[in-house]
This record gives C-alpha cells, structure tokens and sequence, in this order.
C-alpha cells in the first residue's frame, strides 16, 4: 500500500461517515434542501473530490514529517556544533531526550515576541519576503518521495510528478528572488548588501548545481525521483560522477547558505545579512527555512547521487532515505564548524572559474558513460 | 625552534576538518565537553579568590583602614550591638560598588577581614547588597585555611606599666631598642626600631613590670601615615585616646604644670598625649577626634 | 552601485568595542574608512589624580579587559620610577612570568576574536577554552579572573601558591600541544589562507611613520620590541627571540602572534627555572617625592607608556597613559582602502583592537 492509497482510503472513510450524517441530516428537511444536500453529498463522494482532498492530505503528511525532520535537524545541528564546538549545547529543555525541545522553546519565544515593520520599509515587500521564501522552500519538500510508495502521488499506481527533480530545483531558486526582496524593502545598508550578495551567490551556484543534476538526468534518463532512483539500484551515482557529486554538495552549501558560503548573513560584517531588520517569529520562519532548505539539499543530495532510498533491506527504504539526508547534512555541518568564511570575490571566482568548469567536465564525463553504453 | 611547525597551505579543508573531527570523538564518545554545567557543578577557586567579604568580629578593631584605602569608597563603619562585645564599630560593604580589589583585607592590620570563595552575589534588589557589618560576620572564617600575611614576634609596650628601667634596652642583642625622654614629662619610654628586630624575645624577658609583651603582629605593607602631636595645642582631654582603636595613645601627666586652687592644694596635672608609635595603625581617627588641632597627620582627610 | 557610507560601529559584530568605523564603499570595495573613537571614554588618567598611589592599581587593571595585568605592572613600574624603589628580584621573575602568561591569554584572546571575525566559530571556542587554562592559573596566583590586582607597588601581592609551578609546566606543555592544533586549524585552512594572504598590507615605511608598534609594525618586518630593545624588568636574563615577519600582511601579524605564544611559552618556563627564593614585596612609601616617572612596555598590542608626575603627596599631580591602540587604530584609513568590506573585519580583528585602553 502506497501513501495515495491510504490517504484516499483515509479521505474515502471519513467523506463516508460525513455524508451519512449528511444525507441523515438532509431527511429531516424540506425537498428543496434535501435536494441541495444530495447533490453536495453526491459531490464529496466523487472521483474528482476525492482525488483532491488525498492529494491535500497527502501533501500535509509530508510537511508536517518534514517540519519534524526539520526540527530534528535543527537539533543535530545544535547538538553536533555543541559537540564540536566543545560545549553541550541545548540541555536542560527535554533533558531525558537529549534537549530536543529547545527548539519548539526557542519557538514559542519567537511567537511570542513582537513584530515590528520598520516605518521605512518598504511594507508590501517587506512582509511578502518570508512569506515566498518559507512556501518555496517547502514546495521543494512536496515532491521527493522518501520511497516508492511514500510521497505525493497522484494515481493509485503510485506515479510521482513526472519532472519532480526538475520542479525541486526550480522551486530551489526561487528563494533569492525573496532573499534580494528582503534585503530591498527592509531599507537598511546591511541588508542591502546581503541581499546583493544573496542574489549573486545564488545564480552564480545555480548553475553548476543544475549541470550537476543534468549529468545524473542524462544518466538515468528521467526526471522523475522514482526512476533516478530506480537507475541507482545496481550503481549509486556519487562512484561514477564523483567530481559532479563534490560540485553538487559545494553548490548546495552556497545554496543553503552556511559557512563558508554564508556570506548573505555574515554577521561580523552585515550585522546579520539580509535578516537584519526581520524579528520575532519572521525571523524564526527564515532560521527554521534554512534548516528546510538544508534538509531538502541533503535529500537531493541523496535521491541523485546517493542512492535514494536503496540499503540493505533490514531496515525500511524511508529511514534508509532520511539516514542518508542525515549524513549528508551532518558532513555539512561538520564542514561547516571547520572553516572559516569565504569572501565574496573569491566565491564568485571559486563559482565561475573552478565549479563550472568542473560540472561541465562531469556532464562530459557523463555524456561519454551514457553513450558507451554502460548505463 | 625545531618542534614548531611551518605553516602550510595544503589539505585545502581536510586539516581542519581533522581536528574538528578528534575533538568530535573526544566529546561525543571518549569524553564530554568542556563546559562546566553551572548550577549544578562549579569551578574549584582558590583559597585567593576575592568573593563576598567575611568580617572576624573578635579580631577586627573597628579601625577603618579598609574603609580609607577603598578606591570606591563602597565601605562604611557602622555602630553594632554585640553582647559580648559591647558597642563597637564595624565595616560595612557595599557590594553593588565594590570592585573587589581586595585590598581591604590587604590593608587590615589584625587579618579580621577577608574576601571569601563565594561569587553568587547578585540579587534583585540594589538594597539587599548594601551588607551591613552583620552580614559579612564569619567569625570562624580565619580558621578554614592557613593565612598567608606574614606575622612575627615584636615586643609591644604597655606604656601605662613601663617604669622607664632601661633594662630592655640593655638586653636587646641587636640594639634596637632606645630610650627616649617623653618630652615635659619626665620620664623614658622605649622606643624599638622594629625594621632592626629579631623577635629574640630577650627585652620582654627581662622586662620587670612586664610592660613588654611579645605579640604576633602582621607585616604591612601599606606605609600608613603616623600621627604628630603638636604639644602647645594639646589640652590633654584625652579623646584620641578613648578613639584610638589599637590603644597607642596613653595620657601621661605632665607633673610641674599644676594649678594651685583657691584653697591652696595644687590640683591634678595636666595630662598630654603619646603616642606608642609601635601599636599604631594609622587609622587617623585621633586626627579625625581632636577639636583643637593638637594632632597632625599629613594625608589623612579631616 | 553608487558610493555611500556604512557605518560599522559603535554597535555592530566586527567592533570589540564601543567605537565606529565608517567606510565608504563602491559596491564592495572601500574607497576611504573614518574610524571614530571615544565612546569608551571613563576618563581614567582625571579619576587617577583623585586616587592614591596604591589605589591606582586596580584602575589601571581596567584599562584593557585583555591584558589587565600589563597595565597594572605598567603603572607599578611608573610609580617605582617615581619614587626610586627597588623591587626584590623575586617579584620581578613572579612578575615576568605573569605578565607573560597575561600576554598568551591575550594572543589567545585576539585568535578567538579574530577567528569569530572570519566566521570560524571553532576557533573561537577552542582558543577561549585553553586561554582558561592561562586565566585559571593567573586566578589561583592573583585572586580573580579579569582584574588581577597584583602587581604592587614595590614587588607582588602575594607568593605562588603551593603547587604553582607544577601547573605552569603543565599549561605550558599544553599550550605548546594546542598551538599545533591552531595551526591545523588556521594555517591548513586553504580558505583561511585566502582570507589573510596579502590582505590589508601595512608597509614598513607606514607602519613606522604613523607610529604603530607592537606585533602590527613586527609583522611588517621591523625589529622593534622593547623587551629586547629597552629591557625592563628581568627580561635581559631571558633568552628569547623577536618574532617578526616581512610581508605586513594580515597573515604575517597572525603569523607574529602565534609564534610569540611559543616564545612566551619559553619565557615562563625560563622564568620558573631562574626564579630566586626571598622575598616579594617591599613597603612603597605612601608620599611619592617631587618628580617624574615614566614606564615604557612591551603590551601584547604595542608599547604603552605611563608618566606620573608626583607632588610631594600622596596622589599623582597627572598621570598620562600612551596607549598602542590609540595610535594603531589612526592608521586603519591606510591599511583599509583598496579592500572588499569583507577584509575590513579581517584587517580590523588583525590589528588586536582594545577600546578600553583606547579611550581610558
């Protein structure tokens, strides 16, 4: 059973017991409503409804065990850069499960806190930038399955989005136009910059990133997570496409923006980017996004290069899935602590004159597998 | 020289990421971190640590040194009830303005007052830090450790018993002590030169109204400013004497300068002030007590 | 993008301080940098006219919360000066072989910043955690933690505490095992590297023409260090070396900072072996005489200099504080323009900023 099916079966049993009471209801009443009440029942109990409403329930499934990876993220990134870091990070708050709820604390505190629009601001843009950036970033979650048969599809078969990992990265690159949006309309020098700097960051990376992910494309010959995948089953991708897999990684750490490539944000020198002028629970929204896009490039990391949800079979493919987004966010991490910041000439030289250069030379590599027959 | 590195510019980010990586295994699994969990576990300190200040009631002589020497001017002396000891005078802090310096209990001539181990000071309430004498009294503080100010033996003269024999001054193997006339009033008293001293003990020895008492006394570093009398203005009332809290000043009387009274009996003497230089503190509060500008001390404030 | 100024202070990440940078950017690029001082300013030399001689000391102590005990061994030296006092010869190895371990905790102190700066959180945590391993042995030796208080006037406070020079050898050794690990950690770093490498360049000529010293001018190939060029203290018993470098780049004064951490290191060690038994403290009298004193030191930031003039009482008529950073802040315009706001923190962290020396 895939997650369609029981989210329609789920959907199906509850627009039954619905429409019971309904039509129940519509018995007691003059033909005219009785009337109004059969065709609204009779609608809920279509195809076409049902088809709808397992879609939305699907896609909440999703999030909402992407929100909770999330916060396990943010906990690993805590916990680990504690750890690393040489101290114990979050503690006290759920001391039996290891602090993990420091963040929902952390959470709370932000709702709690006011929000406050600058009197210059440019007011439109100011509130809409989270807005496109938190619905972007999680867009990018609503389509990677974590395994065949869990994730948003749209038959009972079970099919995906047919171009699913070309739509996670074009929802990818959405974001800096909301990052250069902020940066604009909060009216501040700093986040000026930052947004600046956001924007060219991001495109100059977008690129080496998506002939990254062309190179897998061209090997499995389908955009379609499923059949990427799928094509790993004999070989993962990272052994034959070792220099697009290290260029796809570095591409998404300037993507996720953490050091070395968070220059957006460079709090010793932009106060703190682009968020500058964000408080409250905005700015929790833009902290917990960065931990979403930095779960998402874990699990495209994963699903194009890794293997996707492929491992030995004593465990089940979805946590075989997430134990990979896992490990490639931690490496980042990990990285992450262990570097200093980059700094913006040098990034855009590093983007244009080495990565590309190298994603263009795995595509070649690529190119010359698939026409040698060997995938 | 040899053992030092020589910086290199390979292993692009892999050097870092290496020692990141120990120092992960050395948290995560072999050990914990660094951090001391503070409520719950706390750092070691020193028997030096300067903290909250801890007052030895029974040692303390209500001088006010500490409260001349602290740059803030965060002390204060304060008159105390005690049941065994009366109406005294005792140092108050306050910790809002301390900056503990600690060099109240530096300058404490009887090592009455300390700075403590114990840092959690703070408190919502700027009136609670203001410690009266009473807050800070730890009688028994003194006792936890081995003081470190360095004491020794010197001979301490009781003027009120000396006779003025010149047998110390004879004894004294490193002829430290002098005999020197008390101006107006006729008689000696010893004068020791205690930078000379040896703490032999023999003066006290051999003393025969046992106005010489060996006694432990504490080095000071703090050269203290010592009080002058100026003869001509003193009216002998002997004020600075009762404030005087090391008892230094004894009122001696000045035979010859008795007044004949109407019935022809000549009356009591007038009496002066000396000082045993020895047992001063330097506190000024004589200075601070006389009406008649009789005592001088350069330095001190009125 | 149009030029424009942006303000990188009194409040803001890159300014261990209270001070303001202004620079004014083409894009990225600074086209000319302002710094403005004095926001700091407690007005220390006026408060030290009203204090007495010993009082002092721990006024002196606040001057730098980086390296208090340089400036409280500054101001002793001056007053000695004054008044013409001898100190035992104990105290000055006591005194050598603290302020030389004031001066690792400060080296380290400026790596933490610095490597904060570049966004290198490790280096932060990692040079903060065995700087305490410094602070704890100078607060079993002093009494506290920041603000020492021991230097006096006429020798130290108190002797080494039992055990001491066993710790010292053991922090020493431990130190001189972390150093490696910086190294690693900042020197293996390619990106590191491309952050310093011919950033911020302070040539010779500058560098002595506008009067900054300390490891900023030793970085920049000028042999000029008062503990060799004007001994004081017990520092000609030493054998050490002056660490300089000839590139005047961002790496070379980290360069010269790291490797006076060894020399340090070897000068604690040596100051243990020589140290002679006796006494450590004589009694300063409280009047200083009609005259003048002047201190000059070796600062982990610079040469400070202290000059009290005495009265005849038992307060100074004046006391003035030259402070390195004062002067090495003056010379930032020089060094800045030509850069990527980027370098500004770079530049800025390298050159060891102290504001609360800055603005006494």
């Amino acid at each position: 059973m895939n997650l369609y099916q029981f989210c329609y079966g789920i959907v199906h049993w509850l627009v039954g017991l619905v429409n019971n009471i309904w039509y129940w209801l519509g018995d007691f009443l003059p033909w005219y409503f009785g009337d109004l009440f059969t065709a609204i029942g009779n609608f809920a109990a279509s195809e076409g409804h049902l088809w709808f409403m397992t879609l939305l329930v699907e896609s909440v499934v999703v999030v909402v065990i992407a929100l909770i990876n999330v916060l396990n993220f943010l906990w690993i990134f805590r916990k680990l850069s504690g750890r690393i870091l040489d101290f114990y990070g979050p503690y006290y708050v759920g001391y039996r499960i290891g602090g993990w709820l420091q963040n929902l604390a952390d959470g709370m505190k932000l709702f709690i806190k006011e929000i406050i629009v600058p009197t210059k601001a440019d007011r439109l843009g100011f509130l809409l930038a989270p807005v496109i950036f938190v619905g972007s970033s999680l867009t990018i979650l609503a389509v990677i399955p974590f395994s065949v048969d869990f994730g948003i599809s749209t038959s009972e078969s079970g099919e995906y989005v047919s171009a699913g990992a070309l739509f996670a990265l074009a929802a990818f690159s959405i974001a800096p136009f909301a990052i250069l949006l902020a940066g604009w309309s909060s009216n501040n020098k700093y986040t000026l910059i930052g947004g600046m700097r956001s924007a060219a960051q991001m495109m100059s990376y977008e690129i080496p990133l998506i002939l990254c992910a062309a190179s897998v494309f061209l090997l499995a010959g389908s955009f379609n997570f499923v059949e990427i995948v799928d094509a790993q089953s004999g070989i993962w991708f990272f052994i034959p496409l070792f220099i697009g897999f290290v260029v796809f990684l570095i591409c998404l750490m300037a993507e996720v923006e953490i050091i070395p490539f968070d220059l957006p944000e460079a709090e010793a020198e932009l106060v703190e980017g682009w968020t500058t002028e964000y408080g409250g629970m905005r700015f929790g929204l833009f902290y917990m996004t960065t931990a979403v896009r930095s779960y998402a490039g874990g699990a495209l990391a994963t699903a194009l290069f890794l293997g996707g949800w492929h491992g030995p079979s004593f465990l089940p493919d979805e946590i075989w899935f997430l134990i990979k987004a896992y490990i490639v966010f931690t490496v980042f991490m990990w990285l992450t602590w262990s570097v200093p910041r980059i700094r913006i000439d040098q990034m855009l030289v590093f983007g244009w004159r080495r990565l590309l250069p190298l994603a263009v030379l795995n595509l070649l590599i690529a190119a010359a597998l698939k026409s040698g027959g060997w995938f | 020289m040899d053992d030092r590195r020589k910086p290199r510019t390979t292993g692009v980010v892999l050097n870092p990421m290496k020692r990141t990586g120990k120092q992960l295994v050395r948290t995560l699994i072999l050990g914990k971190p660094n951090t001391v969990l503070y409520p719950e576990e706390k750092l070691d300190l020193p028997q030096v640590y300067r903290g909250k200040h801890a007052l030895d009631f029974k040692k303390c002589i209500g001088c006010g040194n500490c409260v001349v020497v602290c740059p803030n001017d965060c002390m204060w002396l304060e008159k105390v009830e005690d049941p065994e000891l009366g109406k005294i005078e005792r140092p108050g802090v306050d910790l809002g303005r301390c900056m503990f310096c600690g060099f109240c209990a530096e300058v404490c001539p009887t090592v009455a007052l300390h700075m403590t181990t114990e840092f959690e000071l703070a408190d919502s309430d700027r009136e609670n830090l203001r410690l009266s004498p009473l807050d800070i009294r730890d009688d028994s503080f003194g006792e936890t450790f081995v003081e470190e100010r360095e004491k020794r033996l010197v001979p301490v003269l009781d003027l009120s018993k000396c006779d003025g024999c010149e047998k110390c001054a004879g004894e004294c193997p490193e002829m430290c002590i002098a005999m020197m006339p008390i101006e107006n009033t006729g008689r000696k008293k010893p004068e020791i030169n205690l930078v000379k001293c040896k703490s032999h003990g023999k003066c006290a020895e051999t003393c025969p109204e046992k106005a010489l008492t060996m006694t432990e006394v504490y080095e000071s570093y703090f050269d203290m400013p010592e009080p002058k009398l100026i003869l001509d203005n003193c009216s002998g009332c002997g004020l600075c004497a009762r404030k005087c809290p090391s008892e230094a000043i004894y009122m001696l009387e000045m035979p010859g300068t008795e007044k004949t009274l109407k019935n022809g009996k000549k009356g009591k003497p007038k009496k002066r002030a000396v000082f045993v230089l020895e047992k001063c503190v330097g506190c000024g509060r004589c200075y601070q007590a006389c009406k008649f500008d009789a005592i001088d001390m350069p330095g001190v404030r009125k | 993008m149009a030029e424009m100024w942006i303000n990188m202070g009194p409040q803001h990440p890159m300014t261990h301080g209270l001070w303001n940078l202004r620079v004014k950017v083409d894009g990225e690029t600074i086209v000319d940098a302002e710094p403005e001082v004095g926001y700091l300013h407690r007005g220390i030399e006026k408060l030290c006219e009203a204090r007495t001689y010993p009082q002092i000391i721990p006024i002196a102590d606040r001057l730098c919360y980086g390296s208090s005990l340089t400036w409280s061994h500054l101001y002793c030296l001056t007053v000695e000066d004054l008044m013409d006092i001898e100190v035992p010869e104990r105290a000055e190895y006591i005194r050598v072989m603290a302020i030389e371990m004031q001066r690792i905790a400060s080296h380290l102190m400026w790596l933490a910043a610095y490597a904060g700066d570049l966004g290198l959180a490790v280096g932060f945590t990692y040079t903060m955690r065995d700087r305490e391993v410094f602070v704890d042995l100078l607060q079993a030796l002093t009494g506290s933690r920041l603000t020492y208080n021991y230097p006096r006037i006429g020798g130290v406070a108190h002797d080494l505490p039992p055990d001491f020079e066993r710790d010292t050898v053991r922090a020493v050794q431990y130190m001189e095992m972390r150093l490696k690990e910086y190294e690693d950690l900042f020197d293996g770093s390619k990106i590191f590297m491309m952050r310093n490498v011919g950033i911020g360049i302070l040539r010779k000529e500058d560098g002595i023409n506008l009067g900054v010293t300390g490891p900023s001018l030793r970085a920049s190939g000028v042999d000029y260090d008062l503990r060799k060029d004007m001994p004081y203290s017990v520092y000609p018993e030493m054998d050490f070396e002056v660490v300089k470098h000839e590139d005047g780049d961002c790496y070379a004064r980290y360069r010269v900072r790291m490797d006076e951490m060894w020399e340090s290191c070897r000068i604690i060690r040596q100051a243990l072996q020589k140290m002679p038994t006796g006494r450590w403290r004589v009694v300063a009298p409280r009047n200083a005489p009609v005259g003048t004193g002047l201190g000059r030191v070796e600062d982990p930031r610079g040469e400070a200099v202290m000059y009290a003039v005495g009265d005849g009482t038992d307060r100074p008529y004046r006391l003035k504080i030259r402070s390195p950073i004062f002067v090495t802040v003056s010379a930032a315009p020089k060094i800045l323009v030509g850069y990527k706001l980027a370098d500004v923190v770079a530049i800025m962290g390298g050159l060891d900023m102290c504001i609360g020396e800055n603005d006494r």
